[in-house]
């Protein structure tokens, strides 16, 4: 007999490991706290899980728009990259002959070090500190992973993680063009520049699950496929408390009132939300409640949503002209500003209910906290329709297609999505925020210091852009814990 | 008459001269070959203006590692530490922060900016303490190549995982943390005031081509933490004489042990028969033959100008055309008449013993790195003062000082290349800069010497003007120095081997490069 368990939260992670905890016999809970995102996850969802929670993995590919990147020249005219290598070398070869000789070897190495990542993000993460067999041979793995990339990959594969992403692709190619597309994958939802160190892991990252060449994260349908599935009761409300009596969860306490007991909760939320808001930080380690409020989660993306009534013309519109641009963009932020210049993404997205298309505007960088104002109603407005008067500079038909746009700065993504800061990742993604370091090092292996208390959300490894994985990962330690009894549950 | 050696450094630097005494203590015959006219590469003193001596480019002494100064004697060759007692910050508003090296006068003067931060400062000194400590082994050992399957390879890794795991988990964690995150986001953990984060983050980016906000730079803040004088942790000092002294020191024991050294003798080419070095082409014409050849030039000047890519494997040569170096720090020295007199903090007191930091915010430091980052001098630059004639009178007439000024950020490829007009404009930024917070320097200034990037390679000849022979970024650092499988001295050319700053651990007066350098041609565990 397995125990009751509650689910906390929206998102893509807490579906899944309510189901993992489902298919085991948990009777499991789901409470939505947040509205949840309506489109599709980006990440890459591991063969494994599907398997696991038997989706047919042919159903979980969203269509991914190709070419993943249209990004126009200062000259006039656009290079076009796609999925087809080849093809995409043909449209660098316009710019540089010498990058497009070398587009297939970056493609095949970045796909080879992305696959290496793909192997650590699909476990929990391997501790270093380990004493218990079984994880010193998830560590022993990891290594021989590492190694069998063989010695000069293995070299380039140390050396690119804590490389900024300008010099590591400064190493590869000149075409400002190109260089400025790839690098805005390597600062994506980060508060850092391209010349800051260890945003050539970001690059890495959002390649992880992509086709080779395509270095933006896929999409999947990981969410409609498991809403069809069942199993797990689901509820609205929002969680006021997480429940603990001589600090061992009991269930929690909703708003309004109710409560539903359970010696089982996940919670997908931000963990210093969960461990510092709903559970009583008494029952915490001064120490874990200092390095709770010292994980970084600083917003840094606007969202623009458009709804036009007629097609774009391109799928994926990139403004990101070269490695200087973005990192002129990212110096705004640092002194608080909004980039005078902004990093820009649109993608198109479909149609609506109404038939009408909707594209998704992807704006970077807009920091949470401005130094100079406020964000209020009035500035996002004008922040909206600053940002649409730059895109059509680069697609004149926008604002004749126009009929609706939403504007959600970082307030907005925090107050509808639960961000953090508006940090769609929880966590910022930097090298001491990832592996056995995300979010902090107590944390990382999914349990809290509160027995029957675990966290599922993207502020955990791998973090965003592997969809669903930490939900998986936080279930199987769960189902692991349970099985050993290191998890004594009443029933 | 020609002598055979068995071997030839190339370089009086202070790791040539470091690796050419322990070769020599070993029993070996040793020459080294100096370009210029005195030993000392970097660290050299010069009486550049009559009477006025100076520190020309590296000009405080903390990380030579005590192991040196214990095997080669330097005490009794002359080498005499002055401690540098305190760090004075001006701040825009026109106080100071100080920072003192009495322990309770440190805390009443942080606890006048921040309580908070006077009790943090206490926790985070014994952190940082405790991660240089665990971190200063690695420094004076080969690095393991983690590539590789020989058993001592293998036995190296697991003798540093051992170590690692040793230190525990909270030692672990904090040690990622130093190595990956910035300087200014490690601070922001602990402390609040801003001038203590930005002073304290300074030293994270010396050296670098990198913003106190770029991760990577919190390693280089540990690195500067393991200053240590005969091994008293965090202490920085003055060689008595300037830095040309520890040169001086370390030469002398060189050649005690029975070193010979040739300056004015500039090698022009390494010496290639069949894949092995045997020895060395002067400029002045003449050959001279070794079995070894060490070189301590940095691995650009090495391989690309002394040995010839035509020696080497494709591979390795793309290897060290990757290695960065990018010099950002320049230096003005000045012979002054009259003592600065600093508004902050007026009149000749305790503070002009120590070191006086522009550094008044991480913003500050920022938007320096911004100017750089687009190929400018920083309008408004970081800068690290000393008047090492307050502690060591000897370096100026009676009455009279010398006023070193390190300078960041400084770019090797300044826009259009530096030129008379730009490096005289780079001086007047700093004396601008300086006399904003000292009004009288000015009138205080009998003569200026200004150093840029481009003067560091003519006059050393580091290439770019890089300090550490190349960028101190994790990506370049321990098995990766200067390229990933030829981190252990040795080169692909046989009995040829490098002991610069470019090889691990790299960067400071440290000397640690050419004593393992030493033991790995020794091939003996250091």
């Amino acid at each position: 007999m397995k125990p009751a368990a509650v689910v906390i939260g929206a998102g893509v992670n807490e579906l899944v490991a309510a189901h993992y905890l489902a298919r085991a016999g948990c009777a499991v809970t789901l409470v939505r706290s947040e509205v949840a995102l309506e489109r599709a996850d980006t990440g890459w969802v591991t063969p494994r899980l599907a398997h696991d929670l038997g989706i047919d993995p042919r159903l979980l590919g969203a269509p991914c728009a190709d070419p993943w990147a249209i990004a126009p020249l200062p000259g006039g005219g656009r290079l076009e990259l796609t999925s087809d290598v080849g093809a995409s070398a043909e449209a660098i070869r316009r710019l540089s002959a010498r990058d497009a000789e070398r587009w297939p070897e970056f493609c095949a190495r970045m796909h080879a070090h992305a696959r290496v990542l793909g192997c650590l993000y699909a476990e929990p993460p391997p501790d270093p500190m380990a004493t218990a067999l079984r994880d010193l041979a998830r560590l022993a793995r990891g290594a021989l992973r590492v190694r069998g990339l063989g010695r000069s990959g293995m070299e380039a594969f140390l050396r690119l993680l804590p490389m900024s992403a300008a010099d590591f692709l400064d190493d590869w190619f000149e075409s400002d063009a190109l260089k400025g597309v790839l690098g805005a994958a390597g600062v994506m939802h980060a508060f850092q520049g391209p010349r800051s160190g260890g945003t050539a892991f970001g690059l890495l990252h959002h390649h992880v699950g992509s086709a080779p060449g395509v270095f933006r994260p896929p999409l999947t349908n990981l969410r409609a496929a498991l809403g069809a599935v069942g199993g797990v009761t689901m509820r609205g409300g929002t969680v006021a408390r997480i429940e603990t009596k001589e600090s061992r969860i009991t269930g929690v306490a909703l708003a309004g009132g109710e409560t539903i007991p359970a010696p089982l909760v996940v919670s997908g939320l931000p963990p210093a939300r969960t461990l510092l808001e709903m559970t009583d930080p008494g029952l915490l380690d001064p120490q874990l409640v200092r390095a709770l409020r010292n994980v970084r989660s600083r917003g840094v993306v606007a969202e623009l949503e458009l709804v036009l009534d007629r097609h774009p013309g391109s799928s994926t519109l990139v403004i990101a002209p070269a490695l200087d641009y973005l990192e002129r963009a990212y110096d705004d932020a640092k002194y608080g500003r909004v980039s005078t210049h902004p990093y820009m993404e649109a993608r198109y997205e479909g149609t609506d209910a109404q038939g009408k298309h909707r594209v998704r505007v992807h704006v970077q960088y807009v920091p949470y906290a401005l130094r100079d104002a406020v964000w209020d109603t009035a500035l996002a407005q004008n922040f909206g329709r600053a940002v649409l008067a730059k895109l059509s500079e680069h697609a004149p038909g926008l604002s004749a297609a126009l009929v609706g746009q939403h504007v959600l700065t970082p307030h907005d993504l925090e107050h509808l999505y639960g961000f953090p800061q508006g940090q769609a990742y929880h966590a910022e993604l930097a090298l001491d925020q990832v592996l056995w370091m995300r979010p902090l090092p107590e944390l990382a292996q999914y349990r809290t210091p509160l027995p029957g208390l675990y966290l599922c959300g993207p502020a955990m490894h791998p973090g965003a852009g592997v969809a669903g994985a930490a939900g998986a990962n936080a279930a199987a330690v769960i189902l692991g814990d349970l099985r050993r009894g290191v998890l004594k549950v009443k029933e | 008459m020609k002598t055979r050696y068995d071997a030839i450094v190339i370089g009086a630097g202070h790791n040539g001269l470091v690796c050419a005494a322990y070769l020599a203590r070993a029993g070996k015959r040793v020459l080294v070959l100096e370009r210029s006219d005195r030993v000392g590469g970097a660290a050299r003193s010069e009486e550049v203006f009559p009477g006025f001596r100076f520190s020309v480019f590296s000009y405080v002494v903390s990380l030579l590692r005590p192991e040196i100064i214990r095997d080669l004697e330097l005490p009794r060759h002359g080498l005499h530490i002055l401690p540098l007692e305190s760090t004075l910050t001006p701040l825009a508003n026109g106080d100071y922060l100080a920072q003192w090296s009495d322990h309770d006068q440190n805390r009443r003067e942080l606890a006048h900016h921040s309580l908070r931060d006077a009790e943090a400062y206490e926790e985070f000194g014994m952190l940082m303490y405790r991660m240089a400590r665990a971190v200063k082994p690695f420094l004076g050992r080969v690095p393991p190549d983690p590539a590789s399957l020989a058993p001592r390879d293998l036995l190296g890794l697991a003798r540093l995982a051992a170590n690692l795991r040793g230190l525990g988990a909270d030692q672990v964690h904090a040690l990622h943390k130093l190595l990956t995150m910035s300087s200014a986001d490690y601070l922001d953990e602990w402390f609040e005031c801003e001038a203590l984060k930005a002073t304290k983050s300074a030293s994270g980016i010396i050296g670098t081509f990198l913003g106190p906000r770029s991760p990577g730079t919190a390693y280089v803040l540990l690195h500067h933490y393991m200053g240590e004088i005969d091994g008293v942790f965090r202490a920085w000092g003055f060689a008595k004489g300037g830095n040309g002294s520890v040169s001086d020191a370390i030469a002398a024991a060189a050649r005690g042990f029975g070193v010979e050294i040739r300056t004015e003798s500039t090698v022009a080419r390494v010496l290639v028969r069949n894949g092995r070095a045997t020895g060395v082409a002067l400029e002045s014409g003449g050959e001279i033959e070794a079995a070894l050849v060490v070189s301590g030039a940095d691995p650009r000047r090495t391989f690309m100008q002394l040995v010839g890519a035509e020696h080497l494997p494709q591979e390795f040569v793309a290897g060290i055309e990757r290695f960065r170096f990018r010099g950002s720090s320049g230096k003005v020295n000045l012979a002054l008449a009259e003592l600065p007199d600093f508004s902050c903090f007026p009149g000749a007191g305790p503070h002009l013993r120590g070191a006086i930091s522009i550094s008044p915010s991480v913003d500050y430091l920022e938007r320096a790195y911004d100017d750089a980052k687009y190929g400018e001098v920083s309008r408004q630059p970081y800068m690290d003062i000393v008047i090492p004639s307050m502690i060591d009178p000897s370096m100026a007439p009676p009455g009279k000082h010398v006023m070193s000024i390190f300078v960041q950020y400084v770019p090797h490829n300044v826009n259009g290349g530096w030129t008379e007009a730009k490096r005289e404009a780079f001086g007047d930024t700093v004396i601008d800069t300086l006399a904003q917070h000292a009004p009288n320097i000015r009138s205080a200034i009998l003569h200026r010497q200004i150093i840029t990037p481009a003067d560091i390679e003519s006059m050393v000849g580091l290439t770019e003007g890089n300090i550490f022979q190349g960028e101190l970024a994790l990506q370049q650092m321990f098995f990766l120095r200067p390229v990933p499988g030829w981190a252990k001295y040795a080169t692909p050319v046989s009995g040829l081997y490098q002991c610069g700053s470019g090889t691990h651990p790299g960067g400071g007066v440290m000397g640690a490069s050419g004593r393992n350098a030493a033991f790995a041609i020794l091939g003996e565990r250091p």
